[in-house]
């Protein structure tokens, strides 16, 4: 029998059966939807990732740090007493060892390191814009000119690089908290007011200061001294949608980062004291080979695709899970492809005899009966990853909504190769299913098969 | 011609042992009705079972055209019957939930005939039984006489030189009946095949050219072969 006839035979067969062959598929079809949601939303988490890393990472960003603990969650939390030492600073119970500037000297002289940058930890006592003498309290960072922002009025300077040290980059809320328009709110002055700690003066230096100064000098150290940064804003940015960065803070150069820093720790055990560095790989030098240069100098450094392989690894571990159960419900239905093929080759013995006895090959007969399988894993199929990309159609806007994606990021990524894949390996499957049902039929004696009426 | 050799069938082993066929020789030529008569149980489904080869003789042998045809393997003895002969069942065995036109397409596809000259062969059997109204029909909405014309239909559109009817007018009133053997030789002289029908009906039987009558698997006589057997 020519395969063309199989096929047709098979499916003309399944279609006088119809309720059976779509409760068969049905349960095939519950599996393969699973599956397809599942790698649809495994491919659609992952395009967001990517897409959230490379519109704030750059793939060339190293982030080193001193101490590796930084890197590794939970660590055991030390108790008691340790030595003192100026460079180690305790957070949440653990010891950090932090860098100093000899580290940052060190980072910065390297060839295959550019733009390293230290965390600066930026505090600002008060700010005023021009025109009003209104006090606000506002949190400030530096400027990444690899962070895409949308902005709302003004401009910025082109991806990758840096504003100019007077100049200042503030969030569309503020405009909204004084009552103005992002356009009237950008040339405007906003001044830093930022003080450097009390100054804990020896015996020696305070006698100094009140030679050079007087008593009101003296008063005046331990008041904390101020200062003023009188900086303009350039463009006001809206919030985007794939911006790891919290709306909340303004953005300033590296070099006016730095001066805040080092001005508001100057006398303190934290100046010049730096939790890390963000950097990039030079030209020409790859990220994973600085790491692990850096690591064999005794840094720890993160690059941005651990970063990404750090949200990987969840993804798909979740995946797997998913998929896992959809797994599990096509196996269940396998065993509905295997009772439902016995069914009918037990209903139609009498037609297998009689076509045994018009000369059918046993194998013929054997494919005949697989092939109605592959109908029923096809149909199934189809079902299923037709569903899924209905509820991919459907659910995606909805998760988009309620998450605040921004625009064009789809939590679900409807894969046609991966539906085909997965398609083919359903009739294969169906296939191997319907194996034993038609090897039954293949050895079916015609003249029993012809008695039985 | 089909030779049939000193053939025996038995079935079961040890004390259930049972002869179906008991050392049954006679020689068919070609083009001749036969009938095959006996009473029931006598072993004649056994015979004409084992004449077509779809079961195997315990001892024994047949030659169809000289040639031992059933000691090939299986694949090639499918490839020979499904175009040398055909079937008619008491049961017409015909698949309820298919349209006519499908039913006797059957065998077409068995054979591998090439689908453009299926529809002419479909058409000309269903129109010799007078079903050609009916090609679309779902079979299982046909009388008992139609589903054996359909039987017929299916049997015949390979056209093959054997064709073997196991008490095809068995499950029929007579007027029926009587329009399915006019059907069955009228197609055997046609077509010059050879018909071998399995009957209880003696006035059937001394229709065809020949009889050869079984009785507790031996066969009890034949006439009719000298005559026929001369003139070919
Ligand atoms: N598979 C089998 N196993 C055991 N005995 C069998 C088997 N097939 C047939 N027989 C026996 O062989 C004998 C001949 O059977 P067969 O079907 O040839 O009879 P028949 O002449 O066609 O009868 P009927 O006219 O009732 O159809 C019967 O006694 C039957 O019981
Ligand atoms: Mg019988």
């Amino acid at each position: 029998m020519k395969t063309t006839d199989t096929l047709r035979r098979a499916g003309r067969s399944l279609r006088q059966a119809k309720a059976r062959t779509l409760l068969t598929s049905l349960a095939i079809a519950v599996g393969a939807f699973t599956i397809m949601m599942s790698l649809s939303a495994g491919e659609g988490t992952r395009n967001y990732s990517n897409n959230l890393i490379q519109s704030n990472v750059d793939p060339r960003a190293l982030f080193v740090v001193q101490d590796k603990s930084l890197f590794e969650s939970g660590g055991s939390a030390s108790t008691g007493l340790r030595e003192f030492d100026a460079d180690v600073s305790d957070r949440n119970g653990r010891s950090i060892k932090l860098m100093n500037q000899e580290d940052i000297d060190a980072l910065k002289a390297r060839d295959d390191l550019e733009e390293v940058v230290p965390t600066y930890q930026l505090s600002v006592r008060s700010v005023t814009f021009s025109g009003s003498d209104k006090q606000y309290s506002a949190e400030v960072a530096a400027y990444n000119p690899d962070v895409k922002s949308e902005i709302a009025a003004g401009s910025l300077p082109e991806k990758g690089v840096a504003i100019k040290d007077d100049e200042i980059v503030v969030p569309e809320g503020y405009a909204t908290t004084l009552g103005i328009t992002p356009k009237d709110l950008v040339g405007k002055t906003m001044t830093l007011t930022i003080i450097q700690p009390t100054a804990t003066l020896s015996e020696e230096e305070a006698r100094q200061v009140i030679a050079a100064e007087g008593v009101e000098g003296l008063a005046q150290r331990a008041q904390g001294e101020t200062k003023e940064l009188p900086l303009r804003v350039v463009a006001v940015t809206k919030q985007a949608a794939t911006s790891f960065t919290a709306a909340t803070s303004a953005s300033v150069s590296a070099n006016t980062a730095r001066e805040i820093a080092e001005f508001t720790t100057k006398g303190t055990d934290t100046y010049q004291k730096y939790l890390g560095v963000t950097a990039k790989a030079t030209e020409g030098n790859d990220p994973a080979e600085v790491k692990t240069r850096l690591e064999k100098e005794g840094y720890a450094a993160q690059t941005a695709k651990d970063l990404q392989s750090l949200i990987f690894t969840i993804v798909n571990v979740l995946q797997y899970i998913v998929t896992g159960f959809g797994i599990l419900a096509l196996i269940a239905s396998l065993f509905g492809i295997i009772n439902t093929q016995y069914i009918s080759v037990l209903e139609r013995t009498s037609q297998i005899g009689l076509m045994k006895a018009l000369g059918m090959r046993g194998s013929d007969v054997s494919r005949l009966f697989r092939y109605e399988a592959a109908w029923i894993g096809f149909l199934g199929g189809v079902i299923g990853i037709i569903l899924a990309l209905i509820a991919t159609i459907i659910l995606n806007p909805i998760i988009n909504n309620a998450l605040d994606l921004g625009t064009g990021n789809y939590l679900l990524a409807f894969v046609p190769w991966h539906a085909i894949v997965l398609l083919a390996s359903l009739i294969l499957i169906a296939i191997l299913a319907g194996y034993f049902p038609s090897r039954k039929a293949a050895k079916l004696d015609p003249i029993e098969a012809l008695r039985t009426e | 011609m089909i030779e049939v050799k000193n053939v025996t069938k038995t079935y079961g082993k040890g004390e259930s042992r049972f002869m179906a066929l008991d050392d049954v020789s006679f020689t068919i030529p070609d083009g001749v009705s036969v009938a095959i008569l006996g009473k029931s149980g006598s072993g004649k489904s056994t015979l004409m079972h084992i004449m077509s080869g779809l079961d195997r003789t315990t001892s024994g042998e047949i030659l169809i055209n000289g040639e031992n045809v059933f000691v090939k393997k299986q694949k090639n003895i499918d490839a020979f019957r499904s175009k040398t002969m055909s079937f008619i069942f008491q049961s017409f065995f015909v698949q309820g939930r298919e349209s006519c036109y499908d039913n006797v397409g059957l065998p077409l596809e068995i054979a591998e005939v090439p689908v453009a000259e299926r529809k002419k062969l479909i058409t000309k059997a269903l129109e010799s039984v007078e079903l050609g109204d009916k090609a679309r029909q779902k079979a299982k909405d046909l009388s008992g006489g139609q589903k054996q014309r359909l039987a017929i239909a299916r049997a015949i559109v390979n056209n093959p030189k054997i064709l073997f009817a196991d008490e095809p007018t068995g499950n029929l009133d007579t007027a029926t009946g009587a329009v399915i053997e006019k059907l069955l030789f009228r197609y055997a002289k046609e077509q010059k095949a050879t018909l071998i029908v399995v009957t209880h009906d003696p006035e059937l039987a001394e229709k065809c050219d020949m009889q050869i009558s079984i009785r507790d698997g031996k066969m009890q006589y034949i006439r009719g072969q000298s005559e026929k057997g001369e003139n070919e």
